[in-house]
């Protein structure tokens, strides 16, 4: 048996779709209702760490619109999705605030053993824009710091592993991982939990030497991007490796043994200082029922996989 | 058309709010629904007509949505449920669950109802088969290329093929997903060469902008059987009236397409969908002649909004068209 996990936002269901929309008397409670079920679903899978379904987020990158440089601004395309998110404008040249904006958007009822997803720095710069900060190496490092009060204010809050969300790097040809590093280390440098650095919507296969250099305790891969045989060719010795197993991008429902035995093999070959198994990306991209359905197998997958 | 610079809408406009509530009600006979429906349909094409288009259409104002209105009626889907647009915007989402398949001309009612109403060219929107493919979750084919080669051959094909056998004469093919994708073109390619295989209509394709600038597309375009292409351009251009390419910043990947050795027709988005303000005439005007020496022959011009204007409010969306018809009208006068 390994650890196993699921992160960002879920999907709303058909009711509480429709309550968002009217604005509807119950909304509240179908949200507190619905979270307690996700909740729920992920201890009843045995899952390692549980995530709050973030219902009431917009975008993965929203709650940052409360800080006090940002404004929000046009919507844009999450890449290749027929998804979009808000552009966040960060106009201010301070832009750490009160370290709670992150903290304030999650809900308090988890328990002990949880986990928390945010975008890294490099996927913030490339999605998001700046009024002061016309280099990008300066808008970077100060996202960073400030991701970084975010981030401590997680930790102090029993927050144990802490996913760091990369679409960008995975998907730019272009990554100046000099600069990504840099970041990094002011997020997890002396951090006393630890971090998981995600990539997906596009193929690392030809980035993951220079990933596995990153100051992060872990890598996170789609393996529906990332194909298992380009994994295969590296050692994790020095790193836990994440699995993205659980794909949810199709409501095709995985068969455990298949993903067990993908993840038992993987595991054999790059040898990671700690094995997890997790979604993709964020389970919005299917609808509640699919979803909910996909975290059960998630944790039969997670024990069927040896340790390592 | 002999008239230069066309006017054309891309599809659709925002429903009236009284047909909405009346076509929802479940105490509104059937028969009242379809007269509500044919009412709205007619009010729309004599205001697009009144306004002066040369090429009309319903503003698709029987179609639930341009995903869900063909997948109700396509073998082998079967809806998921709602995932997210953006915000609190949701769409449908269907699986492909078996084999796809044809059933009905689901088009057919209100194309011989315009066809009946309408003395204008007539351009019919088909939702393509590459944007149908990519927009829903396939557990039943192996791979996304045999998807979508199975919608184009199977489903839009005999869509298409039967429309032109009632009378229509423009099929504009309809793809906002083919260039979210830069990769996979050569499927795109190949969906809109097999969806028109045989049938002889003039086809449009229709591909919204992302990322890329149209730079994935431009190297297909000579190799893809359509005779025009209508495109955003107005949304990433300035607002300031002028001919030199500071001021028509949006419009510089024309000049691509030729390079590419494309000869066919642009219809050139000189208008916004996505902002409430209405472009001056004169912005209009210069938008198209830039367009016109960009392509190098002006009868290649065709003259449209962005996308369809259905996120507009109805008076913000005839407001743009009206000001479209009178730009072009300006561009006219200065080719003369």
């Amino acid at each position: 048996m390994i650890s196993s996990y699921t992160f960002g936002i879920y999907p709303r269901s058909e009711e509480l779709i429709e309550a968002t929309r009217k604005n509807t008397e119950n909304l509240d409670s179908l949200f507190r209702t619905e979270t307690e079920e996700y909740i729920s679903v992920q201890k009843n899978a045995n899952l390692g760490f549980i995530s709050d379904p973030l219902l009431k987020w917009d975008d993965i990158f929203r709650p940052f619109s409360n800080l006090k440089s940002v404004n929000l601004s046009s919507l844009n395309r999450i890449y290749e999705m027929n998804t979009f998110y808000r552009i966040l404008s960060f106009d201010g040249l301070e832009l750490t605030d009160s370290g709670n904006v992150v903290q304030s958007h999650l809900d308090s009822s988890l328990p002990k053993n949880k986990t928390v997803a945010i975008p890294e720095p490099f996927t913030f710069t490339e999605l998001h824009t700046s009024k002061q900060f016309k280099e990008k190496e300066d808008f970077i490092i100060n996202l960073a710091k400030m991701l970084r009060i975010e981030i401590d204010s997680l930790v102090e809050s029993g927050f144990e592993v802490i996913q760091l969300l990369a679409p960008s790097i995975a998907y730019n040809k272009e990554v100046d991982f000099g600069i990504v590093s840099d970041a990094l280390k002011i997020i997890t440098n002396g951090l006393k939990a630890k971090t998981i650095l995600h990539t997906y919507f596009g193929d690392v296969s030809k980035k993951i030497e220079s990933l596995l250099d990153l100051p992060v305790s872990g890598l996170g891969l789609d393996i529906t991007t990332t194909p298992a045989s380009s994994i295969q060719k590296h050692s994790f010795s020095d790193k836990s490796l994440t699995v993205g197993i659980i794909n949810s991008f199709n409501t095709a429902i995985e068969k455990p043994q298949e993903c067990i035995n993908l993840v038992d093999e993987i595991n054999a070959q790059t040898k990671p200082k700690e094995s997890y198994v997790s979604n993709n990306f964020d389970l919005e991209y299917i609808p509640k029922e699919f979803a909910m359905n996909k975290i059960s197998i998630l944790g039969e997958i997670a024990r069927g996989v040896k340790d390592v | 058309m002999s008239k230069m610079f066309p006017t054309q809408e891309i599809g659709s406009l925002k429903k009236p709010a009284d047909m909405l509530k009346k076509v929802k009600d479940p105490n509104v006979s059937d028969e009242e629904k379809i007269k509500v429906r044919n009412d709205a349909a007619l009010l729309n094409i004599k205001t697009l007509e009144d306004i002066g288009l040369d090429i009309v259409y319903d503003g698709e104002v029987r179609r639930v949505e341009m995903y869900e209105e063909p997948v109700r009626y396509v073998d082998g889907f079967e809806f998921a449920g709602r995932v997210r647009s953006w915000d609190n915007k949701y769409y449908k989402k269907a699986r492909v669950v078996g084999p796809v398949a044809f059933k009905q001309n689901f088009h057919a009612e209100e194309f011989n109802f315009i066809k009946e109403n309408s003395k204008r060219e007539i351009k019919v929107p088909v939702t393509g088969a590459y944007t149908l493919a990519d927009w829903s979750y396939d557990e039943h084919y192996k791979s996304k290329d045999e998807l979508v080669l199975a919608l184009a051959r199977n489903v839009v094909r005999p869509l298409v093929k039967d429309l032109v056998g009632l009378g229509a004469k423009i099929i504009q093919i309809d793809e906002p997903a083919a260039t979210t994708h830069p990769a996979e073109m050569d499927i795109f390619r190949e969906s809109i060469n097999e969806s028109v295989k045989g049938i002889d209509a003039k086809f449009v394709v229709h591909a919204c902008f992302s990322g890329n600038d149209y730079k994935a597309l431009a190297p297909q375009m000579p190799e893809i059987k359509a005779e025009q292409y209508t495109l955003e351009f107005a949304n990433r251009d300035t607002w300031n009236t002028g001919l030199d390419d500071n001021a028509r910043k949006g419009f510089h990947v024309l000049k691509l397409f030729k390079e590419h050795g494309f000869e066919g027709e642009i219809g050139i988005g000189v208008s916004d969908v996505h902002v409430n303000e209405i472009e001056s005439p004169e912005l209009i005007r210069d938008r198209i002649l830039y367009a016109a020496k960009a392509l190098g022959d002006p009868t290649k011009v065709y003259v449209n909004p962005d996308c369809g204007l259905r996120t507009r409010t109805r008076e913000v969306s005839f407001d743009k068209i009206r000001t479209m018809v009178k730009g072009a009208e300006l561009a006219r006068e200065e080719i003369k």
